[in-house]
């Protein structure tokens, strides 16, 4: 039970996504088939969409932290002493970091101090504060999860590692154990 | 001068940042961070464009179509077309091979991404091809180089975040008034743009797979075209043949706009995969979903940030210095269709394809419509140029994908495949110098 | 001080037009002291995002759609309430009388923005690939795209229609391609938009006279010396009535080509009394309490010497 909620939260961003996700594409295409077929057309299915699919995007930005999946230039590493490329990954990590907690700042702030109070989406009539909410919400998330993928790197000695190169080595080693039981057989 | 200090603090840091290792979103962003707070600019700006640059309604068929291809995938739509194409090898001298091609065509018309295609027809060819002798590195460097072809035939990620980074760029007045009212790029416009353009590349690198088949003695098979079982592969295929056309046919009849089709795809896949051919089942639905998600995610982060890094470009006109600087180089479109080529092709082989797009849009298309370039075409050669360096070293993630497979050396496939990215460069640059092969079709079109 | 201003529409808009007039003005009455540089096409954000740049004081000036204003500032919307003016005349009245110097100092105190000039745009009108719309009968399945904006979609819904709402970026192809019909912009816009491409009628509507504000932020404002600030309103002034004048002569230019050029073909509308009352009736009531109250609107119909509701 403790376990099962505990993978729940460490996979939070990826839930809400998959939801967000599954929710605006089936919204969407009802909007095709309801203005194609029944000459009807929601009104507010275009703003909805729009925000769910914004939701979905910096939810998923964090997740992809999560996978330390955001894309890095890192062929020169090849061409460094091997102590160094540590030294600069930690480093770019602590500028990410750095940066993203002064954005969260900068989205705290607009979002409760500079904003106007009257603004309101046009169809749905929520205030945009509350849809704005996401930007600091997802980088404070997105910061817990460079410092996640940090300290399992460098205190736990485990390295998380990109999904993409991930899938390819899932490919190599299942290459790899055909080439064996042929060799076997 | 100001501009060139800004220029200096915001190439240089993002450079820097680059070669530290430094995620493409974290230095654009910290780049741009540093100029406005060079410029004593309030960075209070970031908020809105973080949220506007991604909540545009046309960007959402960029998740949809990565979806799309995803459960595709799943629903086993990908393998029956690839089995159609390699149904087609036949006697010719790298008549597999050349299958390649073709599978990679198809599959270009109904997935939007570059490594996407490489995998999917990988996959299946790459033993198909050592089955029949093959060496395993130039079948490998063959998918790998025709793996870009997925983003020039429609319908094409790139082009989708191309026309979103052509909206509201605003060009010289003299240049309206020389070559007419710069209207925002249409997707559509695009897409069919893209059909003759990755025509031409598919003949150059079947051309070029002819010569060196030949040379390394790569014959067909003996007993000819199996018309049994070429027909046999239309049989089982018929859903997976029908999926580009629902998708094309559909934006091109009115029925839906291109951001609308990714959508109908998805649905389509859905229903083919769990009635038709029963192969997709929850598990894959949930995978797919996951997939997209930070996929999704960590592209459209470099969206905000190249936003910005574009906001500060625009509000101090380096744009409009890159061009005069450039006009005063030489105004002979040949020399500065060149210039620009191996300026993609370079950028190609170290950056990734959309990030590249996003970055570079803002900059150059003012200048070529400066110059009387259709921005449908300038378009069109930038993905062209780009899907090259999928299979391009030092980032190539064609390379990778297909050496994954086949389990040969990165080194190997990569250096095997260099001959095919010169083949392709050549086809860009004839793309280039004669435009009404990206512009005839879309006239026949009405646009 | 060289300052930004943010415009919305492209070149050889309403919108370009008043905000070179205001730069000209400027510079004039500055000495060249001050003077100001359009980013158009929203290359400096969307409308609606330049107002909060422009209240924070990250932005000098914006040019935008008092519709998009409207959500900042609610008792804007009035102008936008259908058929509230029934012809130009009207609202250049509006514009220049007291009611409008209300709401400045509303939008000042709501949203931090000071309203200096008016684009006067022109009234929106329906256009179509369809077939020519004479009557209120003519709109039935007709599939048109608005913005989405509660007051357009509403109207549209008071005439019996189901309108599309869909982003401006996707109108063009749509139209194009026949995912959607027509669609509503004034004669300027469907002129540089090239909808005479794609549209073969247009429907003389007057249900919403598009006015455009030229905002600067009121900090900006408030940091200039007693001169400048006299320069900025009076340059704003000047625009204003340039405007009026760009209106008129543009207007008739662009029917004339519209229809030599494109062979569009306009038609008046033979029952608009029936359409202003069923919007009248639907809508108005729904905002009375935004806009101020019943009493605003009445005010608002007395100065123009219509009858109150
Ligand atoms: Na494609
Ligand atoms: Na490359």
């Amino acid at each position: 039970m403790g376990s099962k909620f505990i993978h729940f939260i460490d996979n939070i961003e990826s839930y809400i996504c998959r939801t967000l996700l599954a929710l605006f594409v089936t919204l969407l295409f009802a909007q095709i088939v309801s203005r194609q077929l029944f000459g009807y057309s929601f009104s507010w299915s275009e703003e909805l969409s729009v925000y769910m699919f914004v939701w979905f995007v910096f939810f998923g930005a964090s997740y992809a932290a999560k996978l330390a999946a955001h894309n890095r230039v890192t062929f020169q590493y090849k061409l460094m002493p091997s102590w160094l490329p540590p030294i600069l990954e930690f480093l770019s990590d602590m500028i990410w970091v750095a940066f993203n907690s002064y954005f969260v700042y900068l989205s705290y702030d607009f979002v409760f101090n500079k904003m106007n109070l009257f603004w309101k989406s046009q169809t749905l009539g929520i205030p945009m504060k509350y849809i704005y909410l996401i930007l600091p919400i997802a980088f404070t998330l997105m910061t817990i999860r460079i410092l996640q993928v940090n300290y399992y790197k460098l205190i736990k000695g485990i390295d998380i590692r990109d999904p993409d190169s991930q899938e390819m080595d899932e490919l190599m080693e299942h290459d790899i154990d055909e080439n064996d039981k042929k060799n076997a057989a | 001068m100001a501009e060139s200090s800004i220029v200096l603090i915001l190439f240089g840091s993002f450079l820097v940042l680059l070669v530290m290792g430094a995620p493409v979103t974290v230095a654009l962003g910290v780049a741009a961070l540093s100029s406005f707070l060079y410029l004593d600019q309030n960075p209070i700006k970031f908020v809105q464009i973080a949220f506007t640059s991604v909540g545009s309604f046309p960007l959402m068929a960029l998740p949809a179509f990565i979806l799309a291809g995803a459960l595709m995938e799943a629903a086993g739509i990908s393998k029956r077309l690839v089995t159609l194409a390699e149904s087609f090898a036949g006697p010719v001298t790298g008549g597999i091979s050349a299958a390649t091609v073709l599978a990679c065509m198809f599959f270009g018309a109904i997935s939007g991404s570059g490594p996407a295609t490489t995998a999917a027809v990988g996959m299946l060819m790459i033993p198909a091809m050592v089955k029949r002798g093959y060496d395993k590195g130039y079948a490998s460097a063959i998918t790998a180089s025709s793996g870009g072809l997925g983003i020039v035939i429609p319908p094409s990620i790139p082009m989708v975040i191309f026309g979103i980074s052509a909206i509201g760029l605003s060009v010289p007045p003299e240049a309206i008034a020389e070559h007419g009212e710069f209207q925002s790029v249409s997707i559509t416009k695009m897409f069919i743009a893209g059909v003759l353009p990755g025509l031409v590349i598919s003949i150059s690198l079947m051309t070029l797979n002819y010569i060196r088949c030949k040379r390394l003695g790569y014959a067909g098979t003996a007993e000819g075209w199996d018309i049994k079982h070429i027909a046999e592969s239309f049989r089982t295929g018929f859903w997976s043949v029908m999926a580009p056309l629902v998708i094309l046919g559909g934006i091109y009849s009115g029925f839906f706009t291109p951001t609308e089709s990714a959508i109908v795809a998805i649905f389509y896949t859905l229903f083919v995969g769990v009635f038709i051919h029963r192969e997709l089942s929850w598990k894959d639905l949930f995978r797919s979903l996951e997939t997209t998600t930070w996929l999704s995610g960590r592209v459209l982060l470099i969206l905000f940030t190249a936003t910005v890094f574009g906001r500060l470009l625009v509000e101090n006109q380096i744009p409009a210095i890159v061009a005069e600087s450039m006009l005063s180089l030489t105004d002979n479109i040949y020399l500065i269709w060149f210039l620009i080529i191996i300026f993609l092709l370079f950028v190609g082989m170290f950056m990734e394809t959309l990030a590249a797009i996003m970055i570079l849009t803002p900059v150059l298309l003012p200048v070529t419509y400066n110059l009387g370039i259709d921005p449908v075409h300038f378009g069109i050669v930038m993905v062209c140029s780009l899907s090259i360096g999928f299979a391009t070293p030092p980032l190539g993630e064609n390379l990778f994908v297909a050496s994954g497979i086949s389990n040969i050396s990165l080194e190997e496939v990569t250096v095997k495949a260099l001959p095919f990215a010169f083949v392709s460069a050549a086809a860009v640059f004839i793309i280039a110098f004669f435009p009404e092969i990206a512009l005839f079709l879309p006239r026949q079109f009405g646009y | 001080a060289n300052w930004n201003i943010a415009v919305g529409d492209g070149g050889g808009s309403a919108q370009e037009a008043l905000g070179l007039k205001f730069i000209e003005q400027l510079e004039a009455k500055t000495d060249g002291k001050h003077s100001a540089k359009l980013f158009l096409n929203g290359q400096l954000g969307s409308e609606q995002d330049t107002v909060n740049d422009a209240a924070i004081g990250t932005l000098d000036f914006s040019i935008l759609a008092s519709n998009n204003l409207a959500p900042f500032s609610p008792t804007l919307g009035i102008l936008s309430l259908p058929y509230i003016f029934e012809n130009l005349d009207q609202a250049v009245q509006t514009v220049e009388g007291p009611i409008a110097a209300e709401l400045v100092e509303n939008t000042i105190r709501d949203s931090g923005v000071r309203i200096i000039g008016w684009t006067y745009s022109g009234f929106r009108v329906l256009s179509n690939s369809k077939r020519p719309i004479q009557k209120l009968a003519d709109l039935d399945g007709i599939v048109v795209r608005v913005p989405k904006n509660e007051i357009m979609i509403d109207t549209y819904k008071s005439w019996g229609n189901n309108p599309t709402p869909m982003a401006w970026s996707e109108t063009f192809t749509a139209l194009q391609q026949g995912v959607v019909d027509g669609q509503d912009t004034p004669y300027t816009t469907i002129y540089a938009m090239k909808f005479g491409e794609v549209q073969k009628y247009i429907s003389d509507l007057h249900y919403l006279f598009l006015l455009e504000p030229l905002i600067v932020s009121e900090s900006v404002y408030q940091d200039q010396n007693e001169a400048t600030q006299k320069a900025i309103l009076e340059a704003g002034n000047e625009a204003t009535a340039y405007s009026l004048q760009w209106l008129k002569d543009q207007e008739a230019v662009i029917k004339e080509e519209l229809v030599n050029k494109y062979g569009m073909q306009i038609d008046t509308l033979q029952d608009e009394a029936e359409w202003a009352k069923k919007a009248q009736e639907a809508v108005w009531p729904k905002f009375y309490e935004s806009v101020g109250g019943k009493g605003k609107v009445n005010e608002l119909l007395r100065s123009l010497g219509r009858d109150e509701v």
